[in-house]
C-alpha cells in the first residue's frame, strides 16, 4: 500500500512538472527596412536585424563621433537646451498638436503626442513632394537625450528602450515613386 | 591475422575521427556560374576547417595590411558574429532591380549570399563559426613580424 502510494505520488509530481508552463523567454525582436523603389531604377531594398544584434555590435564601435553606443555633439549644439526639462513637459501633457509650421511653399510639418508617442508628420507639396510620418516612443526619446547634459545622443539606449517598446512603424516616406519603411516587431522576416 | 586485423580497425577509427574533425566546422560552398561566352563554372565545397588553417600558412607578410586593418573592427565583427549566431534563420538582406539581384540569410549556422545578374550567378555559403576562426586566424597575424619593406 505505502510503495503504490509513493508510486502516484511520484507519478502526480512527474505530471505537474509536465504541466507547469516553462518561463517564456522575451520574444526577440527585429528592425525592418523597406524601401521600394517603382520609378526608373525599380529597385527593392529590404533589411531585417535582430535589435539585439544591433544592441552587441553598437557599443563595440569607436570610430568618429560614435564612442561605446554614444554620439558626441559639436559644443554648441545642446546649449541652452534642457532636453530633460523639455521632454518631461511633453511626457506630462495630454494628447495635443505641439508644434504645426507651414511655409509659404506650401509646406506643411507637424509634430504631436499622441499614446506616448512624438508624431510627426512632413508634408511637401507637388508630385514630387515626399510624405513623410515619424512616430517616436517618448521612451526611446527619453532615452536618445539620456546623456544629453554631456552633449551626448545615447543611441545605445534608446535602442534598448526600441527593444522594450511595443510593436511599432518608426518611419514612413511616400512619394509618387518611393516608398520608404521603417518599424520594429516581432517577426524575423517583413509581414 | 588478429595483429592485421586491429591495425585495420585503427586505422579505420584514425580516419573516422580525421574526416569527423575536418567536417566539425561545415563546409564552404561556393558556386560561381558564368552565363556569357563559354560558360566557365566554378562549384567549391571544402570544409571550413581548412579556411582558418590557411590563412595560419600563409605568410605573415601577406596578411599583415589586412591584419592591420582588422583590428580596429575585431570586437564590432566578433560582436555582429555572435549575435548571428544567436540570432535565428532569417533573411538579413535583399536588394532587387532590374538587372539584378542580392539575398543574404543566415540558413542553418550558415552565412549564405546569393547574387544573380546578367553575367553570372553567385553562391556562397559560409559557416558562422569558420567565418569566427577564420577573423581569429587573421587577427593573430601580428604586425610586428611583417615585413612592411
Amino acid at each position: 500500500m505505502d510503495k503504490r502510494w509513493i508510486l502516484g505520488a511520484a507519478a502526480a509530481a512527474f505530471f505537474c512538472v509536465l504541466s507547469v508552463p516553462a518561463v517564456a523567454a522575451p520574444a526577440d525582436r527585429y528592425l525592418h527596412v523597406q524601401v521600394s523603389d517603382s520609378g526608373n531604377k525599380g529597385e527593392d531594398v529590404n533589411v531585417n536585424l535582430p535589435l539585439s544584434v544591433a544592441e552587441k555590435v553598437l557599443p563595440t564601435i569607436d570610430r568618429g563621433p560614435l564612442h561605446q553606443g554614444r554620439v558626441m555633439l559639436d559644443r554648441d549644439q545642446l546649449k541652452g537646451i534642457d532636453m530633460p526639462t523639455i521632454l518631461e513637459a511633453i511626457r506630462n501633457s495630454p494628447d495635443n498638436k505641439l508644434v504645426t509650421v507651414k511655409d509659404k511653399d506650401g509646406e506643411n510639418i507637424d509634430i504631436s503626442k499622441a499614446d506616448g508617442k512624438i508624431v510627426v508628420h512632413v508634408n511637401e507639396p507637388g508630385k514630387k513632394g515626399d510624405n513623410v510620418n515619424v512616430t517616436v516612443p517618448i521612451a526611446v526619446v527619453d532615452a536618445l537625450f539620456s546623456t544629453a547634459q554631456k552633449n551626448e545622443i545615447n543611441v545605445a539606449a534608446a535602442l534598448q528602450a526600441l527593444d522594450n517598446a511595443g510593436d511599432s512603424f518608426l518611419v514612413t516616406v511616400e512619394n509618387t515613386s518611393e516608398h520608404v519603411r521603417v518599424w520594429v516587431d516581432s517577426h524575423n522576416q517583413p509581414q | 591475422m588478429i595483429l592485421l586485423g586491429k591495425i585495420a580497425l585503427g586505422m579505420a577509427g584514425f580516419a573516422v575521427a580525421g574526416a569527423g574533425l575536418l567536417c566539425s566546422e561545415g563546409f564552404v560552398d561556393v558556386n560561381v556560374v558564368q552565363h556569357r561566352d563559354s560558360p566557365p563554372h566554378i562549384h567549391v565545397i571544402a570544409p571550413a576547417l581548412l579556411a582558418p588553417i590557411a590563412v595560419r600558412l600563409v605568410p605573415n607578410d601577406k596578411l599583415g595590411e589586412a591584419s592591420e586593418k582588422l583590428q580596429p573592427w575585431l570586437p564590432t565583427v566578433r560582436a555582429a558574429l555572435d549575435g548571428l549566431r544567436d540570432s535565428p534563420d532569417m533573411t538579413l538582406v535583399e536588394v532587387s532591380d532590374p538587372n539584378e539581384y542580392v539575398h543574404v540569410e543566415k540558413r542553418y549556422g550558415d552565412i549564405v549570399v546569393d547574387i544573380a545578374n546578367r553575367e553570372e550567378t553567385v553562391h556562397v555559403s559560409v559557416p558562422i563559426r569558420a567565418i569566427h576562426s577564420t577573423v581569429d586566424a587573421l587577427a593573430d597575424v601580428s604586425p610586428e613580424n611583417t615585413n612592411s619593406d
